[in-house]
């Protein structure tokens, strides 16, 4: 069990960030390029996240289906085909700890499908579905329905159904492909809660902003679960986990040359999860949900543009400070420093991440932003139990393509990680860390 | 002190003339400008700002010729060159009914290097002085005996037949107007949804006080009073339809 506990640990701690979203329908729907709405796709600028915030929208008697080309389709679709080698370290097995290694190119090497626009006026939608790799299995990775400037104004829009909350750095627009933020999954030793912030959740959300998205605010009502059932510890019902979270940013304009413009943002969420049910045979019954948990999450971010705001170093500093309540861990897990039974007591963690996108130069040409560059540090520290990660990510896309009906790039990344205590058992009976390193290499479409 | 006296000297001429010396573009602003001009603006204004990006083909109205300097949405009479805050009004408000969207979002200082480099691409911004804001007078109130004025002169200007006797953007003349470039251009629909350049009784006042430069839309400040364009004003506002 303890073994299994720990491939757990490892897997929702460095869970793969091999998805996103970037629409260049939208680029199609509107003749502009990519950069104009992102720093480097799919890494939203002001524009782009403006775009969002009123709906796919600019506002100006163009966002209507009836007032485009029959010919208009709002889909896109994206694929990477990438050669991904991973090494991990201190593995179990029945012969002692192993290194696993292993690489290819997964074919197909899937595809997200996304449908995306505008309705009517303030009425909009999402449908991303993303998969059909080696498995052939797709799910919905999105799907919502947005309404905007209700009582007519924008501070007051909803958005229903399976969405990303609002985050300190959007996890499916982030520049890395290989892993995501290690503090949106963070979970203590032993913990039975899958929640996991950079996932899309379930829910309601309602929020708004200014006319220029300076300052925004996002309140959801989410199922910590996403959903989904996971485990089997949870109903599948999208309440019977629920979770409030919220978010602030306020962005300033300093009119320096050489820091023009910073953004703070905090954010906060409580959650419950069940940890008793009726069972079957031993086994849960979904629906018999009780005895929530609570769960809490609490951060802070400061993100800001250094240099020419078209050509910027794109600096983002998130701090985490998440909860979970006793009986949210697994019963019997043991932390291999106290001898504490993990199930007993409450946990807690801090963690956070600093990342760097840069934007070099601009040319003058239909490509105009040809390299982004990417550095990022994560970094999770536990209050009790093992799973301590200190991980970085480095990477370079050259972008060969940037127009308004398509966008392709060479992405090149590597990544490394070492999460404390999560490995196989050493020799004096703890257990070993576990490093992970990643490289891939491939060529992202989307069109 | 010489080299005082002659760097102020320029200065102190070109404050008294007003802006009767040209105000070329800031050097070091425009290459700034050229950075987000490359990001936002070439897919469809083109490379070298000749309206001629990927994606103008397929736009209509076309993108701005900004290489012309001849530019429809001014506070200045016919024919000059906009202000600087011409320009940035419209970077910054974005047109409607055009895929201009706003750019207000992105920061000040962006928007300000762009009206730069905009002023750059038109070699004459570098030649003539850029025009002064005309004057509008204060809005009177839109009574109906204004709006039956107004309707007279509808008339008497031959709006009509550019812009239909209801002002649907139907006129008669309306299937054979081109711009200076020899695209076709569709006359306004007075009776929905706002001007390209802002939905204010004001911008409508200027629209018929400068015209609008590279359309056939001509200016009326030499036939009409400013009364007159105020009368102008509140019919085509009675248009609307709610």
């Amino acid at each position: 069990m303890a073994r299994k506990l720990r491939w757990i640990a490892v897997i929702i701690l460095l869970a793969p960030a091999l998805r996103a979203e970037a629409i260049p329908a939208f680029a199609r729907k509107y003749g502009m390029s990519c950069t104009a709405c992102h720093v480097a796709w799919p890494i939203f600028n002001q524009e782009g996240q403006n775009f969002r915030d009123n709906g796919y929208q600019f506002g100006l008697g163009k966002d209507d289906p009836v007032t485009i080309s029959p010919a208009y389709w709002p889909v896109a679709m994206r694929t990477t085909p990438a050669y991904q080698f991973t090494r991990t370290t201190n593995q179990p097995s029945d012969q002692g700890p192993i290194t696993v290694q292993s690489g290819g190119v997964p074919l197909p090497p899937g595809v997200d499908i996304l449908t995306a626009g505008t309705i009517a006026k303030d009425i909009s939608f999402l449908l991303v579905v993303a998969g059909f790799g080696p498995d052939g299995l797709a799910s919905v990775e999105s799907a919502f329905a947005r309404f905007d400037n209700l009582l007519g104004s924008n501070w007051l829009n909803l958005k229903i159904g399976k969405f990303e909350m609002d985050e300190p750095a959007s996890a499916h627009r982030g520049a890395t492909l290989t892993y995501g933020y290690a503090v949106y999954g963070a979970h203590p030793q032993g913990s039975l809660v899958p929640f996991d912030m950079g996932e899309n959740q379930v829910g309601i959300e309602i929020d708004g902003h200014d006319a220029r998205s300076a300052t925004r605010y996002a309140l959801s009502l989410t199922s910590v679960n996403g959903g989904e059932v996971l485990s089997g510890r949870e109903s599948g019902n999208g309440w019977s986990s629920p979770m409030v979270y919220g978010h602030v940013q306020q962005a300033f304009e300093t009119g320096s040359p050489v820091l023009p413009w910073v953004r703070v943002g905090v954010l906060g969420g409580i959650g419950w999860w069940p940890t008793s049910f009726v069972t079957d045979g031993g086994n849960p019954i979904p629906g018999t949900y009780g005895d929530h948990k609570r769960l809490t999450r609490a951060g802070a971010e400061v993100s800001w543009l250094m240099g020419n705001a078209a050509t910027p170093l794109f600096f983002t500093v998130a701090y985490q400070h998440g909860t979970e309540a006793a009986g949210l861990a697994e019963p019997g897990t043991i932390d291999p420093a106290t001898g504490i039974d993990l199930s007993t007591v409450s946990n807690s963690f801090d963690g956070g991440f600093a990342e760097l996108d840069w934007v070099p130069f601009a040319e003058s040409s239909y490509n105009s932003v040809p390299w982004l560059l990417f550095a990022r540090y994560d970094g999770v520290r536990f209050q009790r139990g093992t799973g301590n990660v200190d991980g970085g990510t480095i990477g370079a896309r050259r972008y060969l393509a940037l127009g308004p009906r398509a966008s392709a790039a060479i992405h090149l990344e590597y990544h490394y990680d070492r999460t404390k205590g999560v490995g196989a058992d050493g020799p004096s009976g703890t257990p070993l860390d576990v490093t992970t390193q990643a490289l891939l290499v491939g060529v992202d479409f989307d069109f | 002190m010489k080299r005082t006296l002659a760097l102020t000297l320029p200065a102190a001429i070109a404050a008294l003339a007003g802006t009767a010396f040209a105000t070329p573009a800031v050097p070091d602003a425009a290459a700034r400008g050229r950075k987000a001009f490359d990001r936002y603006c070439i897919s469809c204004h083109g490379v070298d700002g000749d309206g001629r990006g990927p994606s103008a083909e397929w736009l209509d109205p076309r993108p701005r010729v900004l290489t012309s300097g001849t530019f429809k949405f001014r506070s200045t009479p016919s024919g000059e060159l906009p202000t600087d805050k011409d320009l940035h009004q419209t970077i910054a408000n974005g047109l409607h009914h055009t895929q201009m969207p706003r750019w207000s979002p992105i920061t000040g200082q962006e928007r300000s290097d762009l009206v730069q480099y905009v002023k750059s691409l038109s070699p004459r911004f570098e030649k003539e002085p850029q025009g002064n804001p005309i004057a509008i007078p204060p809005q009177p109130a839109f009574t109906a005996e204004l709006v039956k004025n107004g309707q007279d002169l509808y008339g008497k200007m031959g709006c009509a037949n550019c812009h239909g006797d209801t002002g649907k953007g139907d006129g008669s003349s309306a299937p054979t107007l081109r711009d200076d470039w020899g695209y076709s251009i569709t006359p306004r629909d007075f009776t929905s949804g706002p001007l390209k350049v802002g939905d204010e009784p004001r911008d409508l006042f200027k629209a018929f006080m400068t015209g609008l430069n590279g359309s056939p839309m001509p200016s009326f400040a030499e036939s009409i009073t400013p009364e007159q364009s105020w009368a102008l004003v509140a019919y085509v506002r009675s248009l609307r339809k709610p």
